[in-house]
C-alpha cells in the first residue's frame, strides 16, 4: 500500500495527468507575486519614460487597459473566460504556460 | 543618461517566436543573462514584449561584464597582505 511500487492509477498502466481543477493557495500565492512584478515593470518603463519626457503607446496602453493586481477580483486572478467550459470559467493553471502570459480580462459580456 | 538593467528570470523556451526574438535581439540567451540598455522607447517596447520574462530596473550607469561577475562572487575569506613573488624578489636581491 505504501512505498515507492504501490498500485496508484498512473503507475497500474497507461497515461494519466490529472490537473486539479483549482489552484492551491499556494499557487495562487506566487501567481499574485507574478502580476506584481508584470506591474512592477511596466511601472518602471512608464517612470524611466517619463524622467526623459517621452511617453509610449504601448505602456500608455496597458496602463489604461489592464487592470492591476490590487484591483482585480479574484475570480478575474484565478480563473479565465473560457466558451467550452459550464459556466465559461475554468482555472487559470489550464492555459498553456499560465505562467508566463498575462492574461488579466474578459470578453465584453463576460 | 540612464540605462535599463533587464536580466532574464524566465526561460523563453516554447514562446512564440516573437517573444524569442525579442530575447536573442537584446542578447538575452539563457536565464540570469544581464543586460544594458539606454532608456527610449524602442528598448521600452522591446521589453513591453517581454515583460513576464525579465526583471527590469532604472540604472544610472552600466556595468561591464566583468563588473557583474565581481559583484556576484562571494567573499572569499580572506584578503592578501603580499605576494609571494614580491617576497620571493626581495630574498633574491639579499
Amino acid at each position: 500500500m505504501f512505498g515507492p511500487f504501490r498500485l496508484t492509477n498512473p503507475l497500474s498502466g497507461g497515461l494519466l495527468w490529472k490537473i486539479p481543477w483549482r489552484l492551491s493557495r499556494h499557487q495562487k500565492y506566487r501567481h499574485r507575486e507574478r502580476l506584481r512584478r508584470v506591474d512592477s515593470t511596466v511601472a518602471t518603463l512608464s517612470a524611466a519614460l517619463a524622467k526623459q519626457g517621452q511617453t509610449m503607446k504601448k505602456v500608455e496602453r496597458w496602463k489604461v487597459e489592464m487592470p492591476t493586481e490590487q484591483e482585480m477580483l479574484p475570480k478575474d486572478k484565478y480563473t479565465v473566460f473560457d466558451r467550452k467550459v459550464k459556466r465559461y470559467r475554468k482555472g487559470i493553471h489550464k492555459v498553456p504556460k499560465w505562467t508566463r502570459v498575462s492574461q488579466r480580462l474578459n470578453p465584453p459580456g463576460f | 543618461m540612464s540605462y535599463f538593467r533587464i536580466t532574464l528570470m524566465r526561460s523563453g523556451i516554447g514562446m512564440p517566436l516573437k517573444v524569442q526574438g525579442v530575447l536573442k535581439a537584446l542578447g538575452l540567451r539563457k536565464r540570469m543573462t544581464t543586460v544594458y540598455y539606454p532608456v527610449t522607447p524602442d528598448v521600452a517596447g522591446q521589453i513591453m514584449r517581454i515583460k513576464e520574462l525579465v526583471d527590469v530596473k532604472e540604472v544610472d550607469r552600466p556595468l561591464t561584464k566583468q563588473q557583474i561577475r565581481s559583484s556576484r562572487r562571494p567573499d572569499p575569506g580572506y584578503y592578501i597582505e603580499r605576494r609571494g613573488a614580491e617576497a620571493l624578489n626581495k630574498y633574491e636581491d639579499v
